[in-house]
């Protein structure tokens, strides 16, 4: 019997997969649920456009959304020129009274962002999966006591926890590393990398990996080769939320970091702020924008993963 | 078929419980070398955990295990030359057809081109060649039923258990797979202990069945065994379509009869003798009552309902209250409705009868 080979379209290729079996939704349902987006999307929307005006023209009222003029087609007070001024001034600055063009300093922020999000987060995961499986499969004595113990700091506001924290790195010498601030956010991620991570792996079915003990594995075999393979989605979906939350988290960076280890969000604040002339929103919208870029990105690439969920196909149940 | 006196397999009063549940409780038997072995019972009553105690999945917490003369009561899984088949079963959902089978040869460390070629005879011979690049969720049921028996013969084990295997498969299906167990048995003349709380698989395939109650072997026989001798009521109750009836009788002030809801019928002549007046059980195989023809009937209760089957009528019959079924050729049932009366004559060399006290069967004089 030959299989029927169908060719995918390239925008389900390109991750918006449409579920099998379902039949698609008609214009009108369409258009309402691209108006809820719209809406969903306008700030981030604003955004963007922002970054690309210059100041006059991103202090106008009202906005100014289009780029163009559409050949005419739109009035002169609906439209801006797009610049790239701001996304330049976002690394450098010169003077308007002269002197020499000065680092702002970002390209170090935002590879500490990238760093101390991404490490923390593999860090996290690498702990928060292998603890999970212990709480899964070899419980403790009164193990949801463990978990729950695991979830209470996060059961107050940042606020709260962070007087403590301070002090607990400071007197440990790592307050202003990168070691402490990574260590911290690995700590902040791993209790719901571990609440998550074990749901997953209780929706295994303990049949599956019986039989591959009976078929000669050990117990690291076991989870190496066939627990963890069935719960890559989960582990992509616990990657990406954890990098959001991780990726945008300001007051323990706030408090906690350094010049040195400055991330973005902290940053940001920091470079609107001050200079005296008002804010620079064309500047503040472009560091925003950059900001988003790598975030959007994982998101985006992973998507599949997080839709897919886990299919148990081959247990009946 | 050449019996081998050989033991593959023997339990000794093993024992397990979890928590307060006891799932075994003194569980022994032998299973011959090459045998197939049908352990047979209601769910819950140990099957799976005795399965799981002989492919090292389970310790038992008292008693012994014995693989091919060796005590393997606490050793390790591997080793043991025992695969398994789940009734789930159980495959790796997140690789294919052909690495689900190759498996237990990558954790064996046998060398790529005797994986490649031991995966290949296998699809062949399961007719899965067509499908072994594909992921199990996208096969059929019987697809991944021989996915999970070929992954389980491929390292050519001593022992094959066998968990409800056909359980999650449809009625057609079922009756095919039932055959293709029995072809790779004589293929391969491993040992095979197989779980099933089906009489029909149970009889038709088992060479041997251990009939299982409360976590412990009540019988074990060939299928013929069982039917014509059951130890007690309760083997008598699981063995056999349509169930054998059971009727409260008494024995007769004479001690040479018996007396039914129904009527008299003579005793059967049993060791020890039967004391006047003792509670009894009786018990007949619908297939063994018969219509009187002319005027030597035994009982005539009356028709109560009809099931025909095709080439035969299951006819329930009633009198007093108790319930009698009847298995007839269908030419005999033609023209039957219900509240008919019908004779009957009890043969009485095939009658069974079970102490009322705790249901054991009685002797027969031979």
């Amino acid at each position: 019997m030959a299989d029927i080979i169908t060719k995918t379209p390239i925008w389900e290729k390109l991750g918006f997969r449409k579920a099998s079996g379902v039949s698609e939704a008609g214009w009108g349902h369409t258009a309402l649920a691209a108006i809820v987006s719209l809406i969903y999307f306008f700030p981030v929307l604003v955004i963007i456009i922002t970054s690309f005006k210059l100041q006059t023209d991103a202090l106008a009222v009202p906005a100014k959304l289009f780029p163009t003029s559409l050949f005419g087609l739109l009035p002169e007070s609906m439209t801006f020129k797009p610049t790239l001024e701001n996304f330049t001034s976002v690394f450098s600055r010169a003077f308007t009274n002269g002197g020499a063009v000065e680092n702002t300093g970002f390209d170090r922020f935002f590879f500490n962002s990238l760093f101390i999000a991404g490490t923390s987060v593999l860090l996290a995961l690498v702990i928060g999966t292998l603890a999970a499986f212990g709480f899964s499969r070899y419980p403790l004595k009164g193990n949801d006591t463990y978990l729950f113990i695991i979830l209470t700091t996060r059961m107050l506001p940042a606020v709260v926890v962070i007087i403590p924290v301070m002090l607990m790195l400071r007197v440990v010498g790592l307050s202003g590393s990168y070691l402490g601030i990574i260590l911290l956010y690995t700590a902040f991620n791993l209790p719901f990398t571990i609440w998550m991570m074990k749901s997953f792996f209780d929706e295994l079915s303990p049949d599956v990996e019986d039989a591959a003990r009976i078929d000669g594995s050990s117990d690291r075999r076991v989870f190496f080769k066939i627990c963890l393979p069935q719960v890559l989605a989960g582990l992509a979906a616990t990657f990406v939320f954890g990098i959001i939350l991780t990726w945008n988290e300001f007051l323990f960076a706030l408090l906690l970091s350094s010049v040195d280890t400055r991330t973005v969000p902290v940053a940001m604040s920091q470079a609107v702020s001050g200079g005296g002339i008002g804010v620079l929103w064309g500047l503040l919208a472009a560091i925003e924008t950059l900001f988003l870029i790598p975030v959007f990105l994982v998101t985006f690439f992973m998507q599949n993963q997080l839709l897919r969920g886990v299919t148990f196909g081959t247990v009946k149940r | 078929m050449a019996a081998t006196k050989i033991t593959a397999l023997a339990l000794n009063g093993v024992s397990k419980s979890y928590g307060k549940v006891r799932a075994l409780a003194g569980l022994s038997f032998e299973v011959a070398e090459g045998r197939f072995f049908a352990l047979f019972g209601p769910s819950s009553v140990g099957k799976t955990t005795t399965l799981r105690a002989i492919a090292g999945l389970v310790q038992p917490d008292a008693g012994s295990i014995r693989i091919g003369g060796a005590d393997v009561t606490h050793a390790p899984i591997k080793g043991r030359g025992v695969s398994m088949v789940f009734q789930s079963f159980a495959l790796y959902p997140h690789l294919t057809v052909a690495n689900n089978l190759a498996y237990p040869l990558v954790e064996e460390g046998v060398d790529k081109s005797e994986i490649a070629k031991r995966v290949k005879e296998t699809a062949d011979m399961l007719r899965l060649s067509h499908r072994l690049e594909r992921k199990p969720s996208t096969l059929s049921g019987g697809e991944q039923q021989r996915v999970a028996l070929g992954r389980s013969l491929i390292r050519r084990p001593k022992i094959l258990l066998l968990d409800e295997p056909l359980t999650n498969l449809d009625a057609k299906l079922r009756h095919e797979m039932r055959a293709e167990l029995k072809r790779l048995h004589r293929q391969f003349g491993m040992t095979i202990v197989y779980a099933t709380p089906d009489e029909l698989e149970a009889l038709s395939m088992g060479e041997e069945i251990a009939v299982m109650r409360d976590g412990r072997v009540v019988q074990i026989g060939t299928p013929d065994e069982l039917f014509d001798h059951p130890s007690d009521l309760y083997v008598a109750a699981k063995i056999g379509s349509p169930h054998m009836n059971t009727i409260q009788v008494k024995v007769g002030s004479d001690g040479n009869s018996l007396e039914t809801p129904f009527g008299s019928v003579p005793a059967p002549r049993i060791i020890g003798g039967l004391s006047a007046g003792e509670a009894l059980v009786l018990g007949v195989r619908p297939s063994d009552l018969r219509l009187a023809q002319g005027a030597a009937a035994s009982l005539a209760p009356s028709v109560q309902q009809l099931e025909p089957l095709g080439d035969v009528t299951v006819v329930s019959l009633t009198a007093s209250g108790q319930q009698l079924r009847i298995v007839l050729p269908e030419a005999q049932a033609i023209g039957m409705k219900t509240g008919d009366a019908v004779p009957i004559v009890i043969d009485p060399t095939k009658l069974h009868l079970f102490r009322g006290r705790d249901g054991l069967a009685l002797s027969r004089q031979s």
